[in-house]
């Protein structure tokens, strides 16, 4: 009853702001204040607040504290939020959002250029479809920000984006564009290869495959030391006949597939490499010691027996999906025990919305909290597990100042859940992205109010 | 009747192992004869949740479920589990699942094949049954996927992972029958520029179909009148196992389970079902049935359907988490099915959604994945609750079993271990040898099961 009663109180709040601003569609807290008062903090960087106060002030967090510790302006719209939890927007490492509709329908995606195997110069930016109606799915339950990422059939299969999941286009949405290299390294990239009747092209092996990517980084570099000493690239273009070699004018031809390399051979940004099996880590880590590579490793569910190495090597991990199903004759927590097992190894993790096969993908991002939990539930320490879809996430995508946590500067990008954030059980009652109440709504609420007439 | 005797000789042949009581004896329970698990907080799933209740396991059925402070009446010989701080369910009954098939889900060669068997694709080694069982996965029902419009006969299993494979069938359990609708079959026929590849072809390949075993039938019907008539002269017609399943659904001897998204097509199929007389058991994934669940209500036809999986087709594409429980709000059984070798893990879990989506009690959650998909089987009389006479087809859980904390820390089946997460290796009493690696993912919706 006294939930309900709050819950209520707090919706009728969210209406007051948006009669308020006159704008129903977008309404708006910025510029004004808002303090949310009585609710249990999480804040991911210090412990746990019960009974805090939080103020937003033009979309940013202003001040953290307990109740009566932080003082609020009298300007201030109150959101009363006993028995609710506050905790910042939740991060999802990994997610399609924007490259994918329905499924099954080809014309609604937009999510890998397989036409090669090396495709760094693959913008994610440019096929975002910030209209999605899987964004405000996502959103409902709290899922704030997110990588995206291009499909994993290459090797080397785009330039990632960093989102915001509202915003008033999508440019606003986008907080970083090519914020890191999705690669992918396993049997999947193989395809062109011999087994099921394939058409028998390289790189029909792994050995293909880590070949190619070497040649790739190698021509990359060759580029860039061509391009910087433009006097010897006539040189460097054999097949060129005489007559152009002797137009020593022509002016330089760019490459952009080379040139999208060279961010990340500088170590300037990561990339993000998705690998399963032990073996398969090892020799990526040998490329990427050769070429200096800033690496996150993703997935490693088949990995167990290389968790010492993977901690020495002092890489950051998304791991799993932790539903990976384990490989016959393991035992049946083989992967569910995996985010805990490199969390106690000092391994900063991160955990991603990713299903294990089966529909999922962009679609069940509103999940992420449930994965988390799960990997509470078999061993990780709770406030790991949360920092694994916050803060650990905005460090190693370069936004560790900017989101992650309730803390004073940070985007005002706040959740109000009636539970626990990680319990399948708990609703999430109201979300604030750039300090904004969000509309609860998206396509599924407006169906569900439909036919609940 | 003759025809009854061949009838006969074909259950025999189709389907002998579920129903031989030799066999039927195999799959009794090994362990002790007494068991109490006390001090749990048993959620029975048929009335209420008890705190600090105990149970008693006599000859692998339940002998007494017994609230706080009472006594359950066991012997002072019985082996006590003290579950002090756990919860105790009733195993977890998938309705949908394709586990352990050997990846042959989907024999789509024709849109009807109701004479395949699945049990003939059943892998009891399967690793799927064993992590399934580490999810507290007790009964299964095994079906045909969803490329034809009539596949073939499901089989039902008890994961007594270790035991043989005969042991493992659901003894004398209704036989069922998958039926699919919708994009597959057109998808997968229509590729192929073969008939069905719309709805209206999909639904007229339903009607020919049953018009066939119509007539199939009356060959029957008077051929045995010839007989009774003592006409010597008289010839039996072939049989053909094709048609004498389908008889079998007009005569009401199958359970009719159909894969189906939309509003539009429960309408349908219910229209076709009473028109050639059988009833439909449930619709599986039915994932817009909150659109239409007053009308469907009154045929008591159940619903097995996902917790939140959406858009993945565009039939999926209308559906909403909260299907569950507004369709069981407008008088419709629901259970939660997995479809999937993943999600059977944890369906459990699942079902604790439901609470955030609609708001079902938690009573109301697990009965999503216990008695409710027990029902659509046809073995809500033996599983699904903790009810006295019941087999002891029970979970202890760490915690709530609805969170997502949930682990399952025994499982129980006809009142014998079958799985102990604290016992070193797999955990499992019964199983020591070699796993299979089924492969798939355990989909009908996986494009590659769909026969393309």
């Amino acid at each position: 009853m006294k939930t309900t009663a709050m819950v209520t109180s707090l919706l009728l709040t969210a209406a007051i702001v948006v009669s308020a601003q006159n704008k129903p569609v977008t309404p708006t807290l910025k510029s004004t204040s808002a303090a949310i008062t009585g609710g249990k903090l999480l804040t991911v960087s210090h412990g746990v607040i019960e009974n805090g106060t939080l103020l937003i002030v033009d979309g940013k967090i202003a001040a953290v504290g307990a109740a009566g510790k932080v003082t609020v302006p009298k300007d201030a719209i109150v959101v009363d939020a006993r028995g609710l939890t506050v905790y910042p927007g939740l991060i999802d490492p990994d997610s399609t959002l924007g490259l994918t509709e329905v499924g099954s329908d080809q014309n609604s995606n937009d999510l890998a250029e397989p036409s090669d195997e090396i495709m760094p110069h693959m913008h994610v930016a440019d096929a975002f479809h910030a209209e999605t109606e899987l964004i405000p799915v996502a959103r409902l339950n709290g899922v704030t920000n997110a990588v995206v990422a291009p499909g994993t059939d290459d090797s080397v299969a785009g330039q990632d984006i960093f989102i915001q999941l509202a915003g008033a286009n999508r440019d606003a949405m986008i907080l970083g564009r090519d914020v890191a290299l999705a690669m992918n390294f396993g049997a999947e990239q193989r395809r062109r290869g011999g087994r099921g009747g394939g058409k028998s092209e390289f790189p029909s092996t792994r050995m293909g495959l880590i070949t190619q990517l070497r040649q790739s980084l190698l021509d990359a570099q060759h580029y860039e030391a061509t391009r910087n000493t433009p006097d010897k690239k006539t040189e460097d273009k054999p097949g060129e006949k005489g007559e152009k070699a002797d137009k020593g004018e022509k002016p330089f031809e760019r490459d952009l597939k080379l040139e999208a390399l060279l961010p990340y051979l500088h170590g300037e940004r990561p990339v993000v490499v998705g690998l399963y099996e032990g073996y398969d880590v090892e020799t990526f880590m040998r490329v990427a010691a050769e070429f200096h590579l800033k690496v996150i490793l993703n997935h490693v569910t088949r990995s167990q027996e290389i968790l010492d190495e993977i901690a020495a090597w002092k890489v950051p991990v998304i791991v799993g999906p932790i539903y990976e199903m384990p490989r016959a004759n393991e035992r049946f927590d083989a992967v569910y025990s995996l985010p805990a097992e490199l969390a106690k190894r000092g391994v900063k993790i991160a955990i991603s919305s990713a299903e294990a096969g089966g529909p999922g993908g962009a679609h069940s991002v509103r999940n992420l909290p449930y994965a988390a939990g799960f990997a509470a539930a078999y061993g990780l320490p709770y406030e790991d597990a949360l920092k694994a879809i916050t803060l650990n996430v905005a460090e190693m995508f370069g936004f560790g100042d900017k989101l992650g946590s309730l803390d004073v500067g940070k985007t005002a990008n706040i959740v109000l859940a009636n539970g626990d954030p990680l319990d399948v059980r708990t609703e999430v009652k109201q979300v604030y992205i750039d300090g904004v109440v969000q509309p609860m709504v998206s396509r599924q609420t407006r169906l569900r109010d439909e036919y609940s007439k | 009747m003759r025809f009854h005797r061949i009838s006969a000789c074909l259950l025999v042949g189709i389907v002998p192992l579920a129903s031989h009581p030799v066999l039927a004896q195999s799959a009794a329970p090994q362990s002790a004869p007494d068991l109490v698990i006390k001090n749990a907080t048993v959620m029975t799933a048929s009335h209420g949740t008890l705190e600090h209740g105990a149970v008693w396991v006599h000859a692998g059925k339940i002998a007494a479920v017994a609230a706080q402070g009472a006594s359950t009446g066991a012997p002072s010989s019985a082996l006590v589990v003290d579950a002090t701080g756990k919860w105790l369910t009733p195993g977890i009954v998938d309705p949908h699942s394709h586990s352990a098939l050997s990846s042959d889900v989907n024999e789509a060669t024709s849109p009807v094949t109701p004479s395949m068997m699945m049990i003939d694709a059943f892998d009891n080694r399967d690793k799927a049954l064993y992590l399934a069982l580490a999810g507290g996965v007790t009964t299964e029902l095994l079906l045909h996927g969803s490329a034809n419009m009539i596949g073939g006969q499901a089989v039902v299993i008890k994961n007594k992972f270790g035991l043989s494979r005969d042991a493992m069938l659901f003894p004398n359990a209704p036989r069922s029958i998958k039926f699919a609708s919708g994009e597959n079959p057109k998808r997968v026929y229509g590729s192929r520029n073969q008939l069905p590849s719309t709805r209206m072809g999909n639904f007229e390949v339903m009607r020919q179909s049953f018009e066939n075993a119509k007539s199939y039938m009356a060959g029957w019907d008077a051929y045995n009148a010839k007989v009774a008539k003592g006409d010597k002269t008289a010839t039996a017609p072939k049989v053909d196992l094709k048609l004498e399943a389908l008889a079998d659904v007009l005569r009401g001897k199958l359970y009719v389970q159909i894969h189906c998204y939309r509003a539009d097509e429960f309408l349908t199929e219910e229209a076709i079902a009473h028109e050639y007389g059988y009833k439909i058991r449930a619709f599986h994934h039915a994932l817009e049935m909150y659109k239409v669940a007053g009308q469907i209500a009154p045929e008591n036809t159940a619903i097995a359907t996902f917790s939140d999986w959406w858009g993945y087709k565009d039939e999926a594409w209308d559906a909403i988490p909260w299907n569950a429980v507004m369709s069981m709000r407008k008088g419709v059984r629901v259970a939660l099915k997995s479809d999937s070798n993943d999600h059977i893990r944890r369906l459990n879990s699942e079902a604790g959604k439901m609470v955030r989506y609609g708001g079902a009690t938690e009573d109301e959650a697990i009965r999503m994945v216990t008695l409710n998909p027990a029902w659509i089987i046809g073995v809500d009389d033996r599983v699904g609750s903790i009810d006295v006479g019941k087999d002891a087809d029970l979970v202890v859980w760490n915690v709530d079993p609805l969170s997502t904390y949930a682990r399952a820390e025994k499982v129980y089946i006809d009142g014998d271990l079958f799985f102990d997460s604290s016992a070193a290796g797999f955990g499992t009493p019964h199983f020591t040898g070699v796993m299979h690696d089924g492969g798939g993912f355990g989909s009908d919706d996986e494009t590659a099961e769909d026969g393309d």
